[in-house]
């Protein structure tokens, strides 16, 4: 190639076809041009170039490269999952303009259609049995509601020794990574402490939930997906010795090892949304789901020994809670009804018909989203009116958190000693609209994040309560969260967003934290950090997992029942 | 233990669940593919310069662009965004069969192959032009042969040429004068005059 004094000039020949000059570039262009005929030259070659290749024979893909595509997607994203419950619409949303390729796609919708109607849905079942609870073995515990009042002047005298509390390792039995290029970004299972790669899962999006059921046999997680404001849930089938649990036994299950099971989307939302929840037997999951076309909110159960999903509610207004921390079967589930004054109903699962496993309600509360600490010794639930907002329902006046004691007599179970979570903040007629809570195993320590606060700030020293701080309290501390609970403000990055948090001991924290979404070419970033909680003058400790990698979305991280246990 | 009761607000019933619903995944990606099926599939057939392959490159772009939707964030990226798929899928073809080492290969792609083929006059007379005019563009760099084809083929601006190949408007606007200067060579040697 040949490169002398009319290389700038070429180079504007060359932008001026696409008609990138500016005016100036112009201007010089053709002042040249009117003395150099080697430039001409170059501009007429450079223009019948052009028009050579724009008129270049346009051909029509082939007639099966829809059906070549679809395959492809099927035997890699799905390879793991069972045709019964691969996605049926790939192509649905093809308008009439496919032209060339519409057969095949056609008979794509067609073939994928044959396995729903195999499976059947709701129309083609009988309306499940309303069996009262006369027909249930009796249930381990009943509930009463807690007192309407304070039970300041009451004395708890459990009958169940609460266990000791357990020291757990600070690192995770296994994290999940959103790693690569953007273009070939890859989610992967890492070991908690050597970070080793375990599994290349099939799917994509930035994960922004995870939790191992107790038995570690399966991890369910949550995908955002993209910018669209819609999130996947998932659950795995790890293979024996991934992660080692001697506290709970594995269950059966139809699951393939490495199987990857999708139950549904769902959209994006607060924690209240978004919280997950194992039986204590590793059985079952309890989520939530709101719809994408707004018809509100309904909770959901996956049989992981079966691999089958099922709808609990269909109102608009349920929400998973979590389950009695007892491991008998039956399981017990709180499902939650939002509303003016939302409530609680624990629901007893018929571990023997899983068809129709969920047909009897035993008790009431007059309570949101209760979560019942590992030892079964607390509980946090919410009082407040909701209302629905978008996807979902939050709560708009005088909601808030409220923890309570756990006091069981004569085989009845009280909650009692209810106190606000947050033992500082003045509620009146605003509200706290949602907040993240998790407990930690030892059932004392607990976390609350993502606060939305929906009223005046009441900080003495900032914004507080605050969306992008994380509190950490203990139950057995009377003062419960105050504003001095908030872990140092430089723990997390600025700017970052608290995706997700475990409470891994007495004083460690796994906070996942996002960082701002960069430009349409920039893979989704999100540090693992591990923070040590000091308390007075003391600065935090924190760890962050991967600091030798550049870049990469690391966690959430996820622990089993067993805090001793890591991988074999 | 109490009966059971169903609240107002919500009743249990079972049912398993299908995928029967469209999601909007499922529709974005049905739009992509009706889109740009057929440019990517003639972008990248003008890249590797056979049907065949081409089919399986586009195959392979549309997986990994299913695979990656979610990573959209911007509607008017979509377009540079699934080029940019294209041809990275394209140039992996191209170095699995030995006819590129490196995107940033100093010398020309085919410089070891022009004594093998028939001279300039006999192709000429033996080949329809869109023929001769692919060969020209296989004996470019893979990178000039890249940027002319966004250019000159699909229209791309400077501007969506560098998000396509990850360059700056300046470096992209260099690029593509080499390209065509090259390309003027190879032309030459096909029997176009000028």
């Amino acid at each position: 190639m040949r490169y002398g004094r009319h290389d700038h000039f070429e180079e504007l020949i060359s932008a001026s076809l696409g008609g990138e000059l500016t005016d100036a570039e112009r201007t010089e262009l053709d002042a040249h041009l009117d003395t150099c005929d080697a430039c001409r030259a170059t501009l007429a070659a450079f223009a019948d170039q052009r028009r050579i290749v724009s008129g270049l024979r346009h051909v029509g893909a082939p007639r099966d490269l829809g059906a070549r595509v679809r395959a492809g997607i099927e035997g890699g994203a799905f390879a793991a999952v069972p045709w019964w419950r691969r996605p049926a619409v790939l192509f649905a949303g093809v308008g009439g303009g496919l032209a060339a390729v519409a057969g095949a796609l056609l008979a794509l919708v067609v073939l994928n259609a044959v396995p729903d109607e195999q499976v059947g849905d709701a129309t083609a079942r009988p309306t499940p049995s309303v069996s009262v609870a006369a027909t249930q073995s009796p249930p381990p515990i009943e509930t009463a509601p807690p007192s309407a009042t304070p039970a300041a002047t009451t004395t708890p005298t459990p009958e169940a020794t609460p266990e000791p509390p357990v020291e757990l390792p600070a690192e995770p039995d296994v994290y999940l990574a959103y790693t690569g290029p953007f273009d070939n970004l890859v989610l992967t299972l890492r070991d908690g402490v050597s970070g080793e790669t375990l599994h290349e899962l099939p799917v994509q999006g930035p994960p922004v939930a995870a939790e191992l059921s107790p038995n570690g046999q399966f991890l369910a997680f949550t995908t955002r997906r993209g910018q669209s404001g819609l999130h996947d849930v998932w659950v795995i089938h790890l293979p024996s010795g991934t992660v080692s649990s001697g506290a709970v036994p594995p269950i059966e299950t139809d699951l393939a090892e490495w199987e990857t099971v999708e139950l549904g989307e769902s959209m994006a939302g607060s924690e209240l949304l978004e919280h997950m929840a194992w039986s204590p037997n590793s059985r079952w999951l309890a989520f939530t789901r709101a719809d994408v076309d707004g018809a509100g909110t309904d909770a959901w159960l996956f049989d992981a020994s079966t691999g089958a999903t099922q709808q609990l509610t269909t109102d608009g207004v349920g929400y998973a809670a979590s389950w009695i921390p007892v491991a008998s079967e039956p399981s017990q589930l709180w499902i939650s009804v939002a509303g003016d004054e939302p409530t609680s109903e624990l629901v007893v699962v018929d571990e023997s018909n899983p068809a129709e496993c969920c047909g009897t309600t035993i008790g009431t509360l007059p309570v949101f989203q209760p979560l019942i600490s590992p030892t079964g010794s607390h509980v946090i639930y919410w009082r407040g009116v909701m209302a629905q907002q978008g996807a979902e329902w939050a709560f708009v006046e005088g909601g808030a958190p409220y923890i309570a004691d756990v006091q069981v007599v004569a085989g009845a179970t009280e909650l009692v000693n209810e106190r606000p979570l947050f033992s500082d903040v003045t509620i009146d007629r605003d509200a706290f609209v949602s907040a993240g809570i998790e407990w930690g195993a030892d059932g004392d320590a607990y976390a609350v994040w993502r606060v939305e606060w929906a009223g005046i700030p009441q900080g003495s020293q900032g914004e507080y309560p605050a969306a992008n701080r994380v509190y950490f309290g203990h139950a057995g501390d009377e003062r419960e969260l105050t504003e001095d609970h908030a872990i140092d403000a430089a723990d997390i990055p600025e700017d970052a967003s608290v995706v997700d948090v475990k409470v891994t001991t007495t004083r460690h924290l796994l906070v996942t934290a996002s960082e701002p979404v960069g430009g349409v070419m920039d893979a989704p970033v999100a540090r693992l950090l591990l923070v040590t909680r000091n308390t007075g003058n003391v600065a935090d400790e924190v760890a962050q997992i991967r600091a030798d990698v550049e870049g990469g979305w690391f966690g959430p991280p996820a622990y089993d029942a067993d805090p001793r246990s890591g991988r074999d | 233990v109490q009966s059971i009761v169903v609240p107002a607000g919500a009743g249990w019933r079972t049912r398993p669940v299908t995928h029967r619903e469209a999601t909007a995944r499922e529709a974005e990606f049905a739009r992509l593919f009706e889109e740009f099926s057929t440019p990517i599939y003639n972008y990248v057939l003008r890249m590797v310069g056979d049907h065949d392959r081409a089919a399986d490159v586009t195959q392979d772009t549309f997986i990994k662009a299913y695979r990656k939707l979610d990573t959209i964030s911007e509607a008017a990226s979509t377009r540079s965004w699934l080029y940019r798929i294209a041809t990275n899928t394209a140039i992996d073809d191209m170095r699995r069969r030995r006819m590129v080492s490196s995107m940033d290969d100093t010398s020309p792609a085919f410089a070891n192959r022009a004594d093998e083929r028939p001279g300039p006059e006999a192709q000429a007379m033996a080949a329809t032009l869109d023929e001769r005019v692919q060969r020209a563009l296989l004996t470019l760099r893979p990178n000039h042969r890249q940027c002319l084809l966004l250019s000159d083929l699909e229209d791309m601006s400077a501007q969506q040429i560098g998000e396509v190949m990850g360059l700056s408007y300046a470096a992209v606007r260099t690029l593509l004068c080499r390209a065509r200067g090259e390309m003027r060579q190879a032309l030459a040697a096909e029997g176009f005059s000028r």
